[in-house]
């Protein structure tokens, strides 16, 4: 039963970090955490230095909140947004787990290129050995 | 993490390797020379692979040592040995979700430097994929790449 409860917590896991990497995929929402990364602001704020309507930027804080990106809160008349930065570590983390995987194999294919060389160079010995 | 390009967040591997680009390449689509590197399990290792390199071709890659065994696989967008290859790759390790490995190859000299990235599928071609089928998904990634070539 613990399995399957792993199994549920790392499926929802995966699901969250797809909602998070789908919500990074466009610049508009890149820019918008790149604002909020400075510091939290007022929906109105965050909106004002795009070329498009409050409606259109609205939709994209929309996916961001969606995703857990992005959080948020009223205070008094204002929508206060902030960056939940959880949810931003945990691609980082995804990142870095890729990184350390493919520098690893690139570690290991560099050792079989040196060992294709070595092959070759002693390759004809090798073969004369080999066939007694 | 690199937020300035056009597909989000990316992993991007550099490498200056003291060999030519066709063995490099050889590498990543010989079964026999897969098996030989591509493994992340320390010690005996049980390694199958199988490749069918040509777009949309499919290659996997099963991995067992004693305690556990591993599948990854996905299928070949571009093809052009020895400058570039480009595949989906899905397994354990990009929790079963669909993702795109890019491998450059540019010749300098004698060696060869090599650019790894590793992304995730843009979540609208992975819903393409689903509703009009694997192919469709391959034309679209196709396109993708040609594009920035």
């Amino acid at each position: 039963m613990i399995e399957v409860e792993a199994r549920k917590e790392a499926a929802s896991r995966a699901a969250r970090l797809d909602a998070v990497f789908a919500a990074l995929a466009d610049p508009t929402r890149r820019a918008i955490i790149e604002r909020l990364s400075r510091s939290e602001a007022r929906v109105t704020d965050v909106a004002e230095p795009f070329a498009m309507s409050l409606n259109a930027v609205s939709k994209h804080i929309r996916v961001l909140e969606a995703s857990g990106v992005v959080e948020r809160r009223r205070k008094g008349r204002d929508h206060i947004l902030s960056i939940n930065t959880r949810s931003l570590n945990e691609v980082d983390g995804w990142i870095e787990r890729m990184r350390r995987y493919w520098g690893a194999r690139l570690d290991a294919m560099e050792r079989v290129l040196l060992e294709l060389e070595k092959d070759h160079k002693s390759g004809p010995k090798d073969r004369k050995h080999g066939s007694r | 993490m690199d937020r300035d390009d056009a597909t989000g967040p990316v992993v991007q591997i550099r490498r200056r390797l003291r060999a030519r680009a066709e063995q490099i390449f050889d590498l990543w689509t010989k079964p026999d020379l897969m098996v030989r590197w591509m493994s992340p399990f320390p010690g005996a290792v049980v390694c199958q692979a199988s490749c069918d390199p040509r777009p949309g071709g499919a290659f996997s890659l099963v991995m067992s040592s004693a305690e556990s065994s591993r599948v990854v696989s996905g299928a070949y967008v571009h093809v052009d040995r020895p400058r570039k290859l480009v595949f989906t790759w899905i397994g354990p390790l990009t929790n079963n979700v669909n993702t795109l490995v890019t491998v450059e190859l540019n010749p300098r000299g004698d060696e060869t430097d090599l650019v790894l990235t590793h992304e995730r599928l843009p979540t609208s071609a992975i819903h393409e994929g689903h509703a009009k089928g694997w192919g469709h998904i391959l034309d679209h990634l196709a396109d993708a790449v040609a594009k920035d070539v």
